[in-house]
C-alpha cells in the first residue's frame, strides 16, 4: 500500500520532470487564470448564497448565509424586489439573441456569396465591408442612439419625411420597437465577421462540385441547399455557438444607447447583463445579482451541450 | 407580348453575365447602405448643433441678414451677418465685387480706406475697400477662450482707434485696437461694476464712448478707460433695450426695443419721443439713421420714416414684396426685419434678412429696385474636433485607454504566447484539460467575474489601505487575465501552422527547448502575434462593463467618459459624434494597417473548426 502511493507521487514527479518545459510555459497562465478566472468563479458561487448588500459587504464571507435563498427570490418569490422587470429582461434577451444570432449569419452569408465571385476590386470592397465591425461597439450604441432620435434622427427623418413610408415618426428608443433599435445596429455591427468566416469557408468548397451540379442541371437554389449550406456547417455552427454566447452576454451597445435607463425595468430594451450590472452595482445587491449570474451560466452550459449534442450526432449522420 | 418574353430564351452565356451584373449592382447598394451611419457619424461631427437639433439632413447655412449698408460715392457696401461683402454699383444695384470672410458673430465698421470686421473665430480682419481683399487679421487677445462661443461682437472705428465689444458667454469686454501699431492696446472691463450689459451699439462723442445694449446705456470715459455711469430706463417693467444711436448736436437718439427715444448729453436725460402710437411701424428699433429732415427707423417689421419739420410719419412695410428672382424664403418675409439703413440722395437703401437690399425712394415712397446677397456659406464646424478636447476631457481618456489597453495587451500577449506555444506542441497530461477550461472560460458572463473581483477588491482595499479600483494596475490586471484565453485561442493556430521540422533540427543541434522557443519559433510567430496583440488591443479599446466599475474619475477610458458625457449633456450631438469620431480612428488605423493577418488568424480557426 505503502509502496503503491510511494510509486504513484514517483510517476507523477517523473512525468512533471518529462514536460517540464511545458509546464514552464503554462505555469504564469495557469496561476493567473487560478487567481483572477476560478477564484472569481469560485467566489460567484459562494456569494450567491450569502446576503450581500451594502450593509453586508464589511464583513463580506461573514455575511449572512442563506443558503438557496438568491435563488428562490430570483426564482419562485413574486414580491422580490429583484424580480421587477427580470421576465422582460429574459425575453428581451431571448429575442434579441435569436435575432441578432440568426441575422447576423444570414446576412453574412448574402454578402459572402456576393463577394465569392471573380470580379475586379474584390478585396478593396471586402475590405469596405468589413468597416463596421472596426468600429468600437459603445460608438455603435452611441451612433445608433443618434441615428433613432424620434425628432431628429436619420432613420425618422428618411423613412417619413424623404420616403414617405410612415404617416407620423415612431419612437423607437422608448416603447416595444426598442428592441428592434438594438438589434439592427448589432446586426449591422457583427454581420462583417461572419461574412469573413462564411467567405473563407466558402473558398474552401472546390469548383468542381458546383460544375458537376451545373452539368446535371440544378438550380442556384439546389446548388445552395445541396453543396454550400452543408459544406459550410463547420463555419455557421461555430457561428452560431459564438454568436449565441457573445448575443446573452450583450452589454455595450444597449447601455450607452440607454444607461442605466435600459431599463427601467419592464422596458424592452432591458437585457439580461444590464439587468444584473443594475442590480449589482446600482442597487448594490451582489447577492442576487451573483445568483441571477449563476443561473444564467447553467442556462448557458445547458444550450451550448445541447448545440454540441446535436452537432455530434449530425457529424454522425454524415458519415 | 407577354408570350413573347416567355418564349425569349437567352444564351447560358448572356445569363450568366446579366445575374452576374444584377448581383454586383446589390452588392454595391448593400455596400452603401452598410457604410452609411459611420459617413453618418462623420458628416454629423462637423454639423452645426442647430441643424442637427432642427432635424436638418443638410449642413446649415450661415444667415445672409445684411447687417451694414454704406454709401461711398457711386459704389454701395453690403455687409452680410454671415461675413458675405459685396460691393455694388449704386445706381443699377449691380455687383462688382464679392467677397466673404466666412464667420459668425460679425460686425463690420469703417474709415476712408478699409473695412474693419470683427468675427468670432478669426479675430479683426482688415480689409480693402475699394478691391475687398484682406489686408490683415488680428487676433484678439483673448487666451483660453473659446472663440467659437463668441456670441456677438460691436465693431468701432474713430480716429486712430477701433473699439470691439465682444461678448463670450454672457460676459462682455471692450477691446482697444491701435491702427497705427496693430497692436490691441487695452481692455475696457465692463462688467466689473455694472448690472450685466450685453452690447449692441456703441458710438463715440469726444472723449465719451456710448454703449448701448440690453440694459440700457453707459457712459465710457476713453481716457480713463472705465465706466463713468450706467443709464438705465424702464418701460413695462423690463429694461428697455438699446439696439442703434445717431449723435446729432447734444442729442443722442436711441432706437430700442420701445421706440425712439432722444438722450441729451449735457442734461443726462432721456425722453421718449416715438412709439407705435405715433405711427412707428414697429416698437422694436433696430436701426436709424438720419438726414436733413428725416430720420429713418429700420424696424422689426418694415421701415418708418419721420419727418422732423412736419412731424409727420410714412410707413413702409412692402420693402418685403415678394421677389422674383427665386433667392427669397417667402414663408419668413413677414418675420423681416430691417437692419441697416443708408440715405443718399432722395433714396433710403434698406439692407435686411435674407440677404434683401432695398431701394426706396422717399418723396414717392415707393419701392424702386430690389436685389439680393448671396446666400450664407455652408456652416462646417471644423472647430467640433477642438471644442470636443475642451467641453469632454477626451486626452485624459485617451491616455488612460491607451496605457490601460497597451499595458494589458503586451502582459497579456506575453502569459498567452508561452502557453499557446506550451499547448500547441508539447502533448503533456492536461493539455486537453487546459485547452477546454480555456475554451470554457469564453462562457462565462463577464459579470460573474466582475462581482466578486469588486468586492474582492474592495475588501483587500479595506485591510491593507492599498487602493485597486481606481488605478492602473488593478483594471490592468484584470484585463490581461481576462483577455489571456482568447489570445491563446487564436494563437494555438498560428503555432500549429509553423513547421515542427525547424524546432527539431534545433533540437538536434543542441538547442534547449528554452532556445528553440526564443531563437526558432518567436521570430516566426511574430506576425501571428502582433495580429492578434491588435485584435486584442482593439477588445480592449472597446471593454465599456469593466472600466466603469473599476476606473475613477482619473483612471477612467474612452467608453467610460463617452457614456458619462451622454448622460451630462444629452444633446450636444456634434461633439458626440466628433467624441466617436475619434474614438474610432486610430481603431481603424490599427486595423487596415494589419488587416491582412488579423483576418488570415480569424479565419484559420474558423475553417478548421
Amino acid at each position: 500500500m505503502e509502496e503503491a502511493r510511494k510509486n504513484f507521487w514517483q510517476n507523477i514527479w517523473q512525468i512533471m520532470r518529462k514536460h517540464r518545459f511545458a509546464y514552464y510555459f503554462i505555469l504564469p497562465t495557469a496561476l493567473a487564470m487560478l487567481l483572477l478566472h476560478l477564484t472569481p468563479i469560485v467566489q460567484a458561487f459562494w456569494m450567491s448564497m450569502l446576503r450581500l448588500n451594502l450593509q453586508t459587504i464589511e464583513q463580506y464571507l461573514l455575511a449572512p448565509f442563506v443558503f438557496l435563498r438568491n435563488y428562490y427570490d430570483v426564482l419562485l418569490n413574486p414580491d422580490s424586489p429583484i424580480r421587477i422587470g427580470l421576465w422582460q429582461a429574459v425575453r428581451n434577451t431571448a429575442i434579441y439573441t435569436f435575432c441578432v444570432t440568426l441575422g447576423t449569419l444570414w446576412v453574412g452569408l448574402l454578402v459572402a456569396l456576393m463577394l465569392n465571385r471573380k470580379f475586379r476590386g474584390r478585396a478593396v470592397i471586402r475590405t469596405l465591408f468589413l468597416f463596421p465591425w472596426v468600429v468600437p461597439t459603445y460608438v455603435v450604441g452611441l451612433l445608433w442612439m443618434f441615428m433613432w432620435q424620434r425628432g431628429i434622427g436619420i432613420i425618422n427623418v428618411l423613412l417619413v419625411d424623404v420616403l414617405h413610408l410612415l404617416p407620423v415618426k415612431p419612437f423607437w428608443l422608448i416603447g416595444p420597437n426598442t428592441i428592434w433599435a438594438i438589434i439592427i445596429p448589432t446586426v449591422w455591427r457583427y454581420w462583417p465577421l461572419s461574412m469573413l468566416m462564411l467567405l473563407a469557408g466558402l473558398q474552401q468548397i472546390p469548383e468542381e462540385l458546383y460544375e458537376a451540379a451545373d452539368i446535371d442541371g440544378a438550380s442556384p437554389w439546389r446548388k445552395f441547399w445541396m453543396i454550400t449550406w452543408p459544406l459550410l456547417k463547420p463555419v455557421w455552427s461555430i457561428l452560431i455557438l459564438f454568436g449565441l454566447i457573445y448575443n446573452v452576454y450583450s452589454f455595450n451597445i444597449v447601455i450607452m444607447m440607454f444607461g442605466f435607463g435600459a431599463g427601467f425595468p419592464g422596458e424592452w430594451g432591458d437585457l439580461m447583463m444590464t439587468n444584473i450590472f443594475r442590480n449589482s452595482f446600482q442597487r448594490w445587491d451582489f447577492g442576487r445579482g451573483a445568483a441571477i449570474s449563476v443561473l444564467l451560466l447553467l442556462t448557458m452550459i445547458i444550450i451550448v451541450n445541447l448545440w454540441f449534442r446535436y452537432y455530434k450526432r449530425s457529424e454522425e449522420r454524415v458519415r | 407580348m407577354l408570350e413573347k418574353i416567355r418564349q425569349f430564351k437567352m444564351s447560358y452565356y448572356m445569363r450568366n453575365r446579366v445575374v452576374h451584373y444584377l448581383i454586383h449592382v446589390v452588392m454595391l447598394i448593400f455596400l452603401v447602405v452598410s457604410l452609411f451611419p459611420i459617413g453618418w457619424m462623420l458628416f454629423n461631427s462637423f454639423k452645426d448643433n442647430t441643424a442637427i437639433l432642427s432635424g436638418k439632413i443638410a449642413l446649415n447655412r450661415a444667415p445672409n441678414d445684411c447687417a451694414r449698408i454704406e454709401i461711398k460715392g457711386d459704389y454701395l457696401w453690403t455687409f452680410g451677418a454671415n461675413g458675405g461683402i459685396s460691393k455694388f454699383k449704386k445706381g443699377s444695384l449691380s455687383k462688382v465685387k464679392h467677397t466673404s470672410v466666412k464667420s459668425h458673430a460679425m460686425s463690420y465698421d469703417s474709415d476712408n480706406d478699409h473695412i474693419w470686421a470683427s468675427t468670432a473665430e478669426k479675430g479683426l480682419m482688415k480689409l480693402n475697400k475699394d478691391n475687398l481683399k484682406v489686408i490683415k487679421k488680428f487676433e484678439y487677445p483673448l487666451w483660453g477662450v473659446d472663440l467659437s462661443k463668441i456670441s456677438s461682437t460691436v465693431t468701432l472705428v474713430g480716429g486712430e482707434k477701433v473699439w470691439i465689444a465682444v461678448e463670450y458667454k454672457g460676459l462682455q469686454k471692450i477691446l482697444e485696437f491701435n491702427k497705427n501699431t496693430g497692436n490691441f492696446s487695452r481692455l475696457i472691463d465692463i462688467d466689473s461694476d455694472i448690472s450685466p450689459i450685453v452690447v449692441r451699439v456703441m458710438s463715440r462723442v469726444g472723449d465719451t464712448l456710448w454703449v448701448g445694449g440690453n440694459t440700457g446705456l453707459l457712459e465710457i470715459s476713453l481716457s480713463a478707460g472705465e465706466v463713468l455711469k450706467s443709464y438705465t430706463f424702464r418701460s413695462n417693467g423690463a429694461y428697455t433695450q438699446v439696439s442703434s444711436m445717431y449723435t446729432r448736436g447734444d442729442a443722442l437718439f436711441l432706437g430700442t426695443s420701445d421706440g425712439l427715444y432722444s438722450f441729451s448729453m449735457s442734461e443726462k436725460s432721456v425722453n421718449r419721443i416715438y412709439g407705435v402710437a405715433d405711427g412707428l411701424i414697429s416698437e422694436q428699433v433696430n436701426t436709424l439713421s438720419v438726414s436733413g429732415n428725416y430720420i429713418f427707423l429700420g424696424t422689426s417689421s418694415g421701415l418708418s420714416i419721420l419727418n422732423i419739420v412736419t412731424g409727420k410719419v410714412t410707413s413702409v412695410s412692402k420693402l418685403f414684396a415678394s421677389l422674383d428672382n427665386g433667392g427669397i424664403d417667402h414663408k419668413t418675409l413677414s418675420q423681416a426685419e430691417v437692419f441697416s439703413l443708408a440715405y443718399d440722395n432722395g433714396q433710403v437703401f434698406v439692407g435686411s434678412t435674407r440677404g434683401r437690399v432695398s431701394v426706396l425712394d422717399v418723396r414717392e415712397n415707393s419701392v424702386v429696385d430690389t436685389g439680393s446677397l448671396d446666400k450664407g456659406h455652408l456652416i462646417v464646424r471644423w472647430r467640433n474636433y477642438v471644442d470636443m478636447w475642451k467641453n469632454i476631457d477626451f486626452g485624459l481618456y485617451l491616455r488612460n485607454s491607451i496605457i490601460i489597453c497597451g499595458i494589458a495587451t503586451i502582459l497579456a500577449m506575453a502569459l498567452a504566447t508561452l502557453a499557446a506555444y506550451s499547448l500547441s506542441r508539447f502533448r503533456f497530461p492536461g493539455n486537453k484539460q487546459f485547452s477546454l477550461g480555456i475554451l470554457a472560460t469564453q462562457m462565462i458572463p463577464a459579470l460573474m467575474y466582475l462581482i466578486p473581483l469588486y468586492v474582492t477588491f474592495f475588501k483587500i482595499t479595506q485591510f491593507t489601505n492599498i487602493p485597486i479600483t481606481g488605478t492602473y494596475y488593478g483594471i490592468i490586471l484584470v484585463y490581461s487575465a481576462f483577455f489571456v484565453p482568447f489570445s491563446i485561442w487564436i494563437l494555438r493556430g498560428f503555432f500549429a501552422a509553423i513547421p515542427v521540422e525547424l524546432e527539431e533540427a534545433a533540437r538536434i543541434d543542441g538547442c534547449s527547448p528554452l532556445q528553440v522557443f526564443w531563437h526558432v519559433v518567436l521570430p516566426l510567430a511574430v506576425p501571428g502575434i502582433i495580429a492578434t496583440g491588435v485584435y486584442i488591443f482593439l477588445t480592449a479599446w472597446d471593454e465599456l462593463m469593466f472600466a466603469w466599475v473599476l476606473t475613477n474619475a482619473d483612471t477612467m477610458t474612452i467608453p467610460v467618459g463617452i457614456r458619462n458625457f451622454v448622460g451630462n449633456y444629452q444633446n450636444r450631438f456634434d461633439l458626440m459624434m466628433a467624441a466617436a469620431s475619434v474614438a474610432t480612428l486610430p481603431v481603424l488605423v490599427l486595423f487596415f494597417m494589419l488587416q491582412k493577418y488579423i483576418v488570415k488568424g480569424l479565419t484559420a480557426g474558423a475553417v478548421k473548426g
